[in-house]
């Protein structure tokens, strides 16, 4: 960064900004860990790191940002692994944690204005305290933020009955790139930032839709194969339920190594639904058997359903004891993906572990996590990066798409939201954005036909001939 | 350094195993100032930096800059740990870090003074050995004959509730109810060194290596078999880190007052006999419920209390908020604790309690001062003093 333009923020966020080696290093980071290789390819290591104390900072940063052409790159939580909150080429961070906001929980209205930088599990315990609860929220509950979803284009659980976030934003406020402050409640406008990955300005205020706190009941089952599975997953919407999350074969090795359980390597699932009183219960019991039955898949025992639910949140510390893993995410369609699911089964000498949620009538989101058995150099890392998302990639031929762009998918957006969308986008993107300040290098790639997956199979095939 | 091996840890090892979820930002003083360098998570990235021997020595220097000043930013209240996906012992952690930053003559002046004072004078305030039954005296109280003498059970004062004017009620209360239950008790007098807790806090083991060993000569010399303490921290010491220190020589039962009065209850031989009207509820101390798993006794004496009406607060058990006192923070910044703590008594308003009782003397201060601070009509006194009212003390 040129020392005119450093001076020009420093002298205006004193304190709110930080550019030493060891914090820029920390915030060079999302949850994936990248190899070094990438270096060569991206800069990910930030100018500064910015922590906005209010809307006004964000507008200042904004406008000096376009007056000097600095990248200014959005961060929450940081708990996604698509690189949306690293830099792609340097500039500024900004840690939207300092953004703090009253809690105004509207009972009649049945909405909760916040801060988007609140965690769920936070918000939820809030709610709670009322009588309310959240429509749907990720599994990351305990460190995700309710803006980094809405901008990752996030889906989870409770999203088959409510719905994915953007059914359930009300109202939102959005400093723009161009340093405008506005609102928008209209789901169209909305759903320009559902996936925008702070490319289109940074959220500062949002309104949710909640729901009455309605107690959750578990319920299990079994099915042998994909096919079944998917059948199982068409079944169960009539059902009405809360969420469908299941495992795949190996996940379901790993619990039993884990809990000690001799379950078969099968598909197994957990079905949450709403249920307020006991012949509520005794109905929904009765129609979930049916539904399984006629999937041809079996009821699981009871004894395992909670053990496996309680640990929903939990269940990337299944990877603490190999010393790496990788992590990817695909959106699939039910009626047509059981082959691919029955492949991704097979690969990597079946240990690609998969646990999927269904998000809507038609879609499941499937979570992969490689465990990596032995420390690998670089190279392999990357190789072995580049061999999962091809998989990710491959899922277009059965109607799949990956689950958000970020950085690694940047070029993937129309291939995820539409051509229709993309248009929308790419216009939106232009009015408020000329210059490109807003996270460039994510969602679109700054040379189209170049996205980073890309040009990290180039860099390591050439890195590999030198070495 | 006087830390054994076996607990010590593979600190960088321990560090590698962080799978990033980002749960530990749960962390109360992280939640205050916001920057990844304090987040749990971003302090096993800088410890990583720190101790990879890749890194260029020349960045070292910043890199421990940022991590000593995050890892005394932390009060050591083990919500990261209780949450932590990956079972990381970062509590070790965090303890060696300390260590590592006294080794390398990094502690801050407040940080030094108050390792002076207890190295000392055996006690965190600075103040004459002599004056440590002072409290007795204030209470109208005369120890004299249960000074040093031989008994199979010890009531271990702790530094605050023997010299602090704010905890004066805290070792009256706990005689009464000895005194009621006839129990037969002994105190160490003024033969009672600092448990070490905040000189093992601050991660200076070698003197709090000296002071184990000193009480537990009192305590066998005295024939003592049972300690009980009123003090979280006193607890915490004897209960975890004396058995590091002292290993098979430790071999004493540790009991905190609510798990004697549950006993004593239990036993008959100690009875409620007045009415406690105002709403009450319990703030778990950290080094109570996190540290050393105490849940259910605080509860069950309060819930026996005649006419009582208790309430947990919105985040108990494992799940308490921290009071921001914990770690040495009130020491190292004042600030910084206000504001952790201003998140408790937020919800110590929520709960609508006429009284907040709590099982640790750092709590007491700190949401004492809390409460002053935002105007709230609650009393917070030492769960003791709660007991002694019950008993009609
Ligand atoms: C254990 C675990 C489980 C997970 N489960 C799920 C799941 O069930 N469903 C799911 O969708 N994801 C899941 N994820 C991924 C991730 O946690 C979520 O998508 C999460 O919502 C991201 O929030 P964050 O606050 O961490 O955002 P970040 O990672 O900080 O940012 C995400 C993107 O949003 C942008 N951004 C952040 N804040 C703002 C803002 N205020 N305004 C504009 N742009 C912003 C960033 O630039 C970035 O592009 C999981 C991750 C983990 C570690
Ligand atoms: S012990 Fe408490 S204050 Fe310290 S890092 Fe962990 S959560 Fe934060
Ligand atoms: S909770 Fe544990 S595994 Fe998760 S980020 Fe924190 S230290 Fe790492």
């Amino acid at each position: 960064m040129k020392k005119k333009t450093r001076t020009k923020f420093v002298r205006y966020l004193g304190k709110q900004m930080k550019e030493d080696y060891t914090a820029l290093q920390i915030y060079s980071r999302d949850m994936a860990d990248l190899p070094n290789l990438t270096k060569l390819l991206f800069n990910n290591t930030p100018d500064g790191i910015i922590l906005p104390r209010n809307v006004e900072d964000i507008q200042r940063v904004y406008n000096l940002a376009n007056e000097t052409k600095t990248p200014v790159i959005p961060r929450s939580g940081g708990t996604t692994g698509f690189g949306g909150s690293i830099p792609y080429n340097k500039g500024l961070v900004i840690d939207c944690k300092g953004l703090d906001g009253e809690l105004l929980i509207e009972p009649i209205d049945q909405t909760v204005t916040t801060s988007p930088s609140i965690i769920f599990s936070d918000l939820q315990k809030k709610l709670k305290l009322q009588g309310f609860s959240l429509c749907s929220y990720p599994s990351s509950f305990y460190s995700a933020t309710v803006g980094g979803w809405i901008s990752h284009g996030g889906h989870g659980i409770g999203s088959i009955k409510y719905g994915n976030v953007v059914d359930q934003i009300a109202e939102m406020q959005v400093v723009l790139p161009n340093g405008e402050i506005k609102s928008f409640s209209e789901k169209e406008d909305i759903s320009l930032f559902f996936g925008s990955n702070g490319t289109l300005g940074i959220i500062t205020e949002i309104k949710l839709k909640i729901k009455f706190d309605i107690p959750l009941k578990q319920f299990g089952c079994i099915f042998d194969s994909p096919v079944e599975l998917m059948k199982g997953l068409k079944e169960l919407q009539d059902v009405d339920p809360f969420s469908v999350w299941f495992l795949n074969p190996a996940q379901v090795s790993a619990f039993n190594d884990s809990f000690g359980y001799n379950l078969p390597r099968s598909y197994v699932a957990i079905v949450s639904k709403e249920i307020s009183y006991e012949e509520e219960e005794l109905t929904f019991s009765n129609n979930f058997n049916n539904s399984i039955r006629k999937a041809g898949g079996q009821i699981l025992d009871k004894r395992y359903i909670m053990d496996i639910w309680d640990f929903r949140f939990k269940t990337f510390a299944l990877l603490k004891e190999f010393p790496d893993f990788l992590v990817s995410e695909v959106i699939l369609p039910i009626e047509t993906s059981a082959k691919y699911l029955r492949k991704l089964a097979g690969l990597f000498e079946g240990s690609l572990r998969a646990e999927g949620e269904l998000i809507s009538n038609t879609h499941y989101s499937l979570l992969l996590y490689l465990p990596i058995e032995e420390p690998i150099n670089d190279f392999k890392k990357s190789l072995l990066i580049l061999k999962i998302n091809k998989h990710v990639l491959k899922s277009k031929k059965v109607g799949g798409f990956p689950y958000s762009t970020g950085l690694w998918f940047a070029g993937y957006y129309p291939q995820i939201y539409g051509k229709e969308m993309y248009k929308r986008y790419k216009d939106f993107k232009k009015k408020v954005d000329p210059k490109n300040i807003s996270n460039p290098g994510k969602v679109c790639s700054p040379k189209m036909r170049f996205f980073p997956l890309f040009k990290l199979k180039s860099i390591i095939r050439i890195a590999s001939e030198f070495s | 350094m006087s830390s054994p091996n076996e607990w010590q840890v593979d600190i960088l090892e321990a560090a590698q195993q962080c799978v990033y979820c980002g749960y530990c930002a749960v962390c109360p003083t992280f939640r205050e100032l916001k920057w990844e360098t304090y987040h749990p998570r971003g302090i096993l990235d800088q410890i990583k930096m720190y101790y990879l021997e890749t890194t260029k020595e020349e960045l070292k220097s910043d890199i421990s800059k940022s991590l000593f000043d995050s890892i005394f930013a932390c009060t050591m209240c083990k919500a990261c740990e209780n949450i932590c996906i990956a079972d990381i012992p970062l509590l070790k952690i965090w303890e060696q870090v300390r260590q590592e930053s006294f080794k390398k003559g990094r502690w801050n002046p407040a940080l030094l003074s108050l390792y002076n004072k207890v190295k000392d004078t055996q006690n965190i305030f600075g103040l004459p050995k002599e004056e440590r039954v002072s409290w007795a005296g204030l209470a109208n109280m005369v120890m004299t004959k249960r000074t040093q003498r031989k008994a199979k059970v010890a009531y271990f004062v702790g530094c605050q509730a023997s010299y602090s004017g704010k905890m004066e009620g805290v070792a009256a209360s706990v005689i009464k109810i000895l005194r009621k239950a006839r129990v037969d008790f002994t105190i160490l007098g003024n033969e009672e060194w600092c448990c070490g807790s905040p000189v093992f806090l601050a991660g200076g083991y070698s003197v709090g290596k000296t002071f184990a060993k000193h009480n537990l000569d009192q305590f066998k010399k005295l024939g003592v078999k049972r300690v009980v303490t009123a003090c979280a921290g006193c607890y915490r010491a004897f209960k975890i880190v004396y058995p590091r220190i002292l290993g098979d020589k430790w071999d004493l039962e540790v009991l905190h007052i609510s798990e004697f009065v549950a006993e004593l209850l239990e036993q008959k031989k100690l009875k409620y006999t007045k009415t406690i009207k105002e709403k009450i509820t319990f703030k778990d101390p950290c080094e109570l419920v996190r540290h050393c798993g105490l849940i259910e006794p605080p509860r069950e004496i309060i819930e026996k209390i005649p006419g009582v009406r208790y309430e947990d607060l919105p985040s108990n058990r494992e799940e308490a908020l921290c009071c921001g006192g914990g770690g040495l923070l009130k020491l190292n910044d004042a600030d910084l604790t206000r504001q952790v703590n201003s998140r408790l008594i937020e919800e110590i308003e929520y709960s609508e309690a006429e009284i907040v009782v709590n099982g640790c003397p750092t709590c007491l201060d700190t949401i004492q001062q809390g409460v002053k601070k935002k105007g709230l009509d609650v009393e917070v006194i030492d769960i003791a003093e709660l007991v002694r009212r019950a008993i009609g003390g």
